[in-house]
């Protein structure tokens, strides 16, 4: 047996995840929430292992991980779990410690989501073209265009995506935007 | 004392499972009168249709039948039916109303109608036969056909068929065939029922009218408006009204206020939306009866109206004087198809609840035992067990375990095994195996090992059913926590236990509080006691218990009841005096007077009357035969003791239906007659017939008539009878009690609460046992000021003597009248009791291993207790702590599991996260038992962020001493790797060794088990006696049980004893065994055969002695005997040669 390099130390003095503990503290590791689960097969470790690391305060081994960040948030695990935890909602809050701390594993996946927002931003609405572009750009790499282009050209084929570039809108949700950064600043 | 001050010696008891006939034999037994009243059918409650149980894997129920004056009942199959000289049963009866005082209670019962006279059915099963209407067979949990008119059990005595009112159609067929009158279903009674509708919408009128008039066959009427309806109320009149809530105009509120001016009697049952539940909920607390949410269909609404129907006006109620009431109603089971149902139950065929497993395991069941997939009926290969389904699920609010689902389980897995001659494998999912009770551990051992029983501890999560019914379980592999699918044949659900029905009515109606699930809240430290004075709850009415637990709750019940009936000055039944047989009797030639009864006519349709009679009369003894009409009523009963007083005879021979039923009536009949009772024979002379279905033409007499052999028999055996006095023992009335614990103080306090002496013997200078160092419980109740109540009323007390610093060296005598010798301080004593309990309880076993005695700060949990009181703060400056469980039992050593420690470790848990939040605390457990409603303290220590890890026995944890202090480490199945834990503290839950000496045990002459606990006569169903008549035991002696249960099972101890106790002597049974010492050749193989030890060789006189007390008349010594000595009275040799001629004559 290889001894744990570092002893245990007490999970609440990882401050970020408290919230998230104390969502997840009445678990009992039954495994529910895995087997509802339908990204299950994509994740590394499953959902319950998952919250194990959570209560556990494993930061390094949580941010690792790429379980909550594909969670699709189809309360599947959240309507099944027989502790009634809201396992949704601590998905949520890992991938929002994710993208808060700009983490570097989920760079792909926070700035997939920037993106989104930031084309809701400027329209009210998403313009899947103008989303991708947005996400072309944000993550600097010239080659990733080329991934989705077999997938873009049909969806374009067929008017599914329209024009890709970037346009100013009128920005017609500005004040909700900034009401909502004002709160997640002074909650 | 004045007609009104005097105090009633009755209990009534509610609900007769086993747990009312438990608690009603005890009362019985100790001389009160009992009203046992059921709202089923039938007696059993849910043990009717469970065929067998853990640990036996049998049926026992009638070892809960008393053994001592046991001609006061009928000695058959329980299951059967209760028959008790004390007890009166009434079926299909509830408790109405209850107004009063302990000692003075006055209850009102509402019988509900029968639609079947069950005095005249005779279960002949014509009615069965012509019935149209096929309905789901309500016993064998809705699997398999029944008819509308059927039997309530198969089994039952007397079994009378019942109507399910619903369903039948009213066509009158089976009033028709019946041969004894005994249906009515009375259509033009239901016609003059009046039923008002009162909606502005014409849909809902005219429908509710459709279905009430031509459905239900009541006279319907309908109103548009309020204003009509109150105008209809005033020219006619109607029992019930239908009245919606909103209507233009007048609204049903308005409606409904004015409606009780006019006519109060009108039932009225409001109609309302979703939305305005509210509002009906109001209008109940203004007169309402009830309400009808819509949209609702006729089978919503039926149903409804029938059962207001059947309680406005089929019902009877009686009122009753009784002095304690004791609530036995019993558990219900929860309904997977309700809630998030994620295992296909009401969508696949194959998965079954645990009761419809239990039901297709029996002879009796859907497929008449065979294991048969109900899709397809072909043979199952491959059952799952899946447990906690609707127990340990927060999203239910069934924050609780159910306490019984796993023995439940895995006694199904076993029989499954067992019945299909090991075809069938069988795997059971669960998450925390909760063997507590003392068996299970190594009953599951058996079941894994023998039985090939798989356990899997894994929660399933979902069932699937594939295109060919195949149900596919999907759970996270214990292993790895990969996703498993397994593909099985059925699911057998582990449904959780809810409150009864009943629980909710009778708390609203006693005012008695319930706790966040519903069930029945008790006092502090007490399984039965209520807020009420007088009134107990029983059995498993307060929730979650077994069988076991909940016989002895039911027995505590009894004795608190039956103490609430003595201090208020309760009277005894009062005991008749014992005939005396005439010596002439003997030297007289037999006489014999035949009675026949001829159940109205129902003999001449299968037996030629006059010539049975001819027949008989050849027979020299025979004096007369006569034939009566309905022996059974109290004219005919009249007319036979007429009768046979001028005839003069010296025998009466009666042939009639249901001989045991009628025992009762055979005691009074004897005495009335002022004859022996076994001058006194009834024979069944319609089992033929009823077994025949009475099909085909009377037989004539050939002279091979069955009835008339049967008869034939009857004569032969009372043409031998040798009515003699039945032998008597006295009774020493005073109880010896052996251990000072909690147990030993309350069994003392309560048999002399009741005015008998009690000597009390305690090995130590101080009494109080293991509450002097549990200071606290985990429901935060302290334990000083129990200690310090009890101590002080034992200490006050006049019938106590207390012996402290002193033991039992031997015990002599047999039941009744013991004598024991007692070594104290100040030399020996010689105590004379007629019962002897035991509660030397148990102590902290000790630990081998797990680092113990490697570092002071590696101790027990007796030993962390103790430090916490010495230093209240000890628990501050610790940063983490270790608790690890099963340290000292479920291991080869202490092969049980020891209950409490899961408890304690929670209550530790939660102190030390109370007292120092920022400490981290661990548990490393095998299952963590925490059974009943420990499991919300459970969930609570998670809440407070305790980390629990699961190990596996052949894994255990690790404890190391390093420099920098100790280090825990155990594997985690979750994060697959092992976990190193620093730890302050490390707490070993060592677990409960019995303090039973075998010195003390064998001095006594009564056994231990195999883990050194005292040795129940059976675990469930005589949990605190001993196979060795006259002991008693109580507390952890019994096995390791927490101070409420230790305090419980005191009282049960005490309520056996006082059974005992009450009497000044004992008398033997009518029938029982005695030896002729001329023939016997003291080969004392008589003494081994006796399986109830009441043969015993007295060396002096040379001679085989049989205790009365002891013999229960089995006859095993008169078959062992070779020399024809021992004889069983009523059963004599002579007697039986006699009877088996007559019956192939």
């Amino acid at each position: 047996m290889i001894p744990e390099e570092r002893p245990f130390v007490a999970p609440d003095k990882y401050h970020e995840l408290e919230g998230v503990q104390k969502m997840l503290a009445a678990c009992i590791q039954c495994g529910t929430c895995s087997g509802s689960c339908p990204n299950a097969f994509a994740m590394d470790v499953t959902p319950r292992t998952l919250w194990r690391m959570v209560l556990r305060g494993e930061k390094e081994a949580i941010f690792a991980t790429r379980t909550f960040i594909l969670c699709s948030s189809c309360y599947s695990c959240t309507l099944r779990c027989p502790r009634g935890l809201p396992l949704t909602e601590a998905m949520g809050a890992l991938k929002q410690i994710a993208s808060r701390e700009g983490l570097a594993p989920y760079k792909a996946s926070t700035r997939f989501y920037a993106s989104f927002l930031d084309s809701v931003r400027r329209h009210g609405r998403v313009r899947e073209g103008e989303m991708m572009s947005l996400y072309f750009m944000s993550m600097k790499n010239p080659l990733l265009p080329l991934q989705f282009a077999s997938l873009g050209m049909k969806l374009m084929l067929k008017g599914k995506v329209g024009a890709p570039f970037p346009t100013r809108g009128k920005r017609p949700l500005e004040a909700l935007f900034n009401k909502v950064m004002q709160l997640e600043k002074n909650p | 004392m004045s007609l009104t001050e005097q105090k009633i010696g009755r209990a009534l008891v509610v609900g007769a499972g086993v747990g009312g006939i438990r608690a009603a034999l005890d009362l019985a037994q100790s001389g009160y009168r009992v009203t046992l009243i059921e709202k089923e059918a039938h007696t059993g409650g849910i043990l009717a249709k469970l065929d067998r149980q853990f640990p036996t894997d049998r049926c026992g129920m009638c070892k809960m039948l008393p053994t001592i004056k046991r001609d006061a009942v009928s000695q058959h199959c329980l299951r059967r039916g209760l028959f008790h000289e004390n007890i009166e049963i009434i079926t299909g009866a509830s408790l109405l109303a209850l107004e009063g005082t302990p000692g003075n209670f006055s209850a009102r019962i509402q019988e509900n109608p029968r639609w079947v006279d069950a005095d005249l059915c005779t279960g002949c099963g014509l009615c069965e036969q012509v019935c149209p209407v096929e309905i789901k067979n309500p016993f064998n949990q809705h699997m398999g056909l029944c008819k509308a008119i059927h039997l309530p059990t198969p089994h039952s005595i007397p079994n009378s068929y019942v109507i399910d009112t619903t369903a039948c159609t009213r066509c009158g067929e089976c009033e028709k065939v019946c041969p004894t009158g005994a249906i009515r279903i009375s259509w033009q009674d239901r016609e003059r029922f009046r039923v008002l509708v009162v909606d502005d919408e014409l849909i809902v009128r005219s429908s509710l009218e459709a279905w009430l008039s031509k459905e239900a066959g009541f006279s319907a009427d309908t109103a548009g408006s309020g204003e009509e309806a109150l105008e209809l109320l005033g020219t006619n009149s109607y029992q019930v009204m239908f009245l919606d809530i909103k209507m233009p105009g007048m609204d049903g509120m308005e409606v409904l206020e004015k409606a009780k001016g006019i006519s109060p009697d009108t039932a009225v049952v409001m109609m309302t939306a979703y939305a305005t539940v509210e509002t009906a909920v109001e209008a109940m607390k203004i007169g309402a009866l009830d309400y009808l949410v819509k949209p609702f269909d006729a089978e919503s609404v039926l149903p409804k109206v029938n059962s207001i129907y059947e309680a406005l006006q089929l019902s009877t109620a009686r009122k009753l004087d009784v002095g304690a009431v004791v609530l036995c109603g019993g558990v219900s089971y929860f309904d997977p198809s309700t809630g998030k149902d994620t295992f296909c139950y009401g969508a696949s065929k194959n998965v079954v609840t645990s009761l419809e497993f239990e039901r297709m395991l029996s002879s009796c069941g859907p497929f008449e035992g065979k294991l048969l997939r109900p899709d397809n009926l072909k043979p199952v290969q491959k059952v799952a067990f899946i447990q906690c389904v609707g127990s340990r699920d927060i999203g239910l609010n069934a924050d609780f375990c159910s306490s019984a689902c796993c023995a439940f389980a895995v006694k199904e897995a076993r029989l499954a095994v067992e019945q299909s001659n090991s075809q069938v494998e069988a795997a059971i999912f669960y998450m925390d195996m909760r063997a507590y009770q003392k068996p299970l551990e190594s009953y599951c051992q058996d079941a894994r090992e023998q039985y090939g029983v798989r356990f899997v501890k894994s929660r399933v999560h979902s069932v699937i059913a594939d295109k060919d019914n195949n149900c596919i379980l999907r759970y996270p592999s214990p292993q790895d926590g990969s996703m498993q699918e397994e593909s099985f044949d059925m699911v057998v659900l582990a449904v959780g236990q809810r409150p009864a029905k009943a629980s909710r009515e009778l708390a609203d109606m006693l005012e008695l509080p319930v706790n966040e699930f519903g069930f029945i809240k008790t006092l502090p430290f007490s399984c039965c006691e209520t807020e009420k004075p007088g009134i107990f709850a029983g059995g498993s009415f307060t929730g979650l218990k077994d069988i076991n637990e909940s016989l002895i709750c039911a027995g505590a019940a009894a004795q608190g009841a039956s103490l609430a009936l003595h201090g208020a000055g309760g009277s005894l039944a009062p005991v008749a005096k014992a005939i005396r047989p005439d010596p002439e009797l003997l030297r007289a030639l037999p006489s014999v007077f035949i009675a026949l009864c001829t159940c109205n006519n129902k003999l001449g349709r299968v037996e030629d009357e006059k010539a049975l009679a001819d027949k008989l009369k050849y027979q020299p003894c025979v004096k007369k035969v006569h034939a009566f009409e309905r022996l059974c009523t109290s004219s005919g009963f009249d007319e036979l003791v007429e009768a046979v007083k001028k005839s003069g005879a010296n025998r009466l021979l009666v042939g009639t239906c249901l001989p045991h039923l009628h025992e009762s009536r055979i005691i009074e009949l004897a005495r009335t007659l002022k004859v022996d009772r076994a001058c006194v024979e009834v024979t069944d002379i319609f089992a033929p017939a009823n077994r025949d279905g009475q099909q085909g033409e009377p037989k004539g007499l050939s002279g091979s008539s069955e009835v008339l052999s049967i008869l034939l028999s009857g004569i032969a055996r009372l043409k031998r009878v040798r009515p003699h006095p039945l032998p008597t023992i006295p009774v020493t009335q005073q109880a010896l009690i052996i251990g000072g614990g909690i147990a030993g103080i309350t069994a003392a306090l309560a048999i002399a609460d009741q005015g008998f002496e009690v000597e009390l013997v305690e090995k130590g200078q101080r009494l109080g046992g293991n509450l002097s160092w549990i200071k606290r419980t985990i429901e935060g109740l302290e334990t000083a000021p129990l200690l310090e109540e009890t101590l002080g009323r034992l200490e006050k007390h006049p019938l106590i003597t207390l012996h402290t610093q002193a033991g039992v060296l031997a015990t002599t005598g047999s039941i009744g009248s013991f004598e024991s010798r007692v070594a104290t301080n100040n030399g020996e004593h010689t105590i004379a009791h007629g019962v002897c309990i035991l509660a030397t309880g148990a102590d902290e076993a000790p630990v081998k291993g797990f680092g113990y005695g490697l570092a002071e700060s590696v101790m027990t949990q007796k030993e962390w207790e103790s430090a916490l009181e010495k230093n209240s703060q000890e628990a501050s400056n610790l940063e983490s702590i270790v608790f690890i469980q099963c340290a000292g039992c479920r291991s080869e050593e202490r092969n049980y599991c020891a209950r409490v420690c899961c408890a304690t470790t929670l209550k530790q848990a939660l102190y030390i996260k109370v007292q120092n939040p920022s400490s981290a605390v661990f548990v490393l457990y095998r299952d963590m038992m925490a059974y009943g409603q420990m499991e919300s303290y459970y969930t609570q220590a998670r809440r407070m962020g305790v980390i629990f890890i699961p190990y596996k026995k052949d894994c255990p944890p690790s404890v190391e001493k390093k420099d920098e202090g100790l280090f825990v480490t155990a594997f985690d199945p979750i994060l697959q790797k092992d976990l190193c834990i620093s730890a302050d503290r490390v707490i070993l839950a060592a677990g409960l060794a019995p303090e039973l000496p075998e010195d003390l045990a064998a001095g006594l002459g009564i056994q231990i088990d195999e883990h050194g606990f005292f040795k129940e006569a059976q675990f469930k169903w005589q949990p605190v006696e001993s196979a060795t008549s006259g002991f008693f035991a109580c507390g952890a002696v019994l096995g390791p049980r927490n101070i409420s249960e230790s305090i419980a099972s005191a009282k049960a101890a005490a309520s056996r004893a006082l059974a005992l106790l009450t009497k000044e002597s004992i008398t033997g049974g009518r029938i029982s065994a005695s030896v002729r010492p001329s023939l016997c050749s003291l080969c004392e193989r008589c003494i081994e055969a006796c399986p109830y030890g009441a043969r015993t060789l007295d060396t002096e006189n040379e001679k085989i002695l049989v205790n009365p007390a002891l013999c229960q008349g089995c006859g095993s010594c008169v078959t062992a005997c070779p020399n024809g000595a021992s004889v069983l009275e009523g059963f004599l040799r002579e007697q039986m040669l006699e009877t088996i001629d007559a019956a192939f004559a």
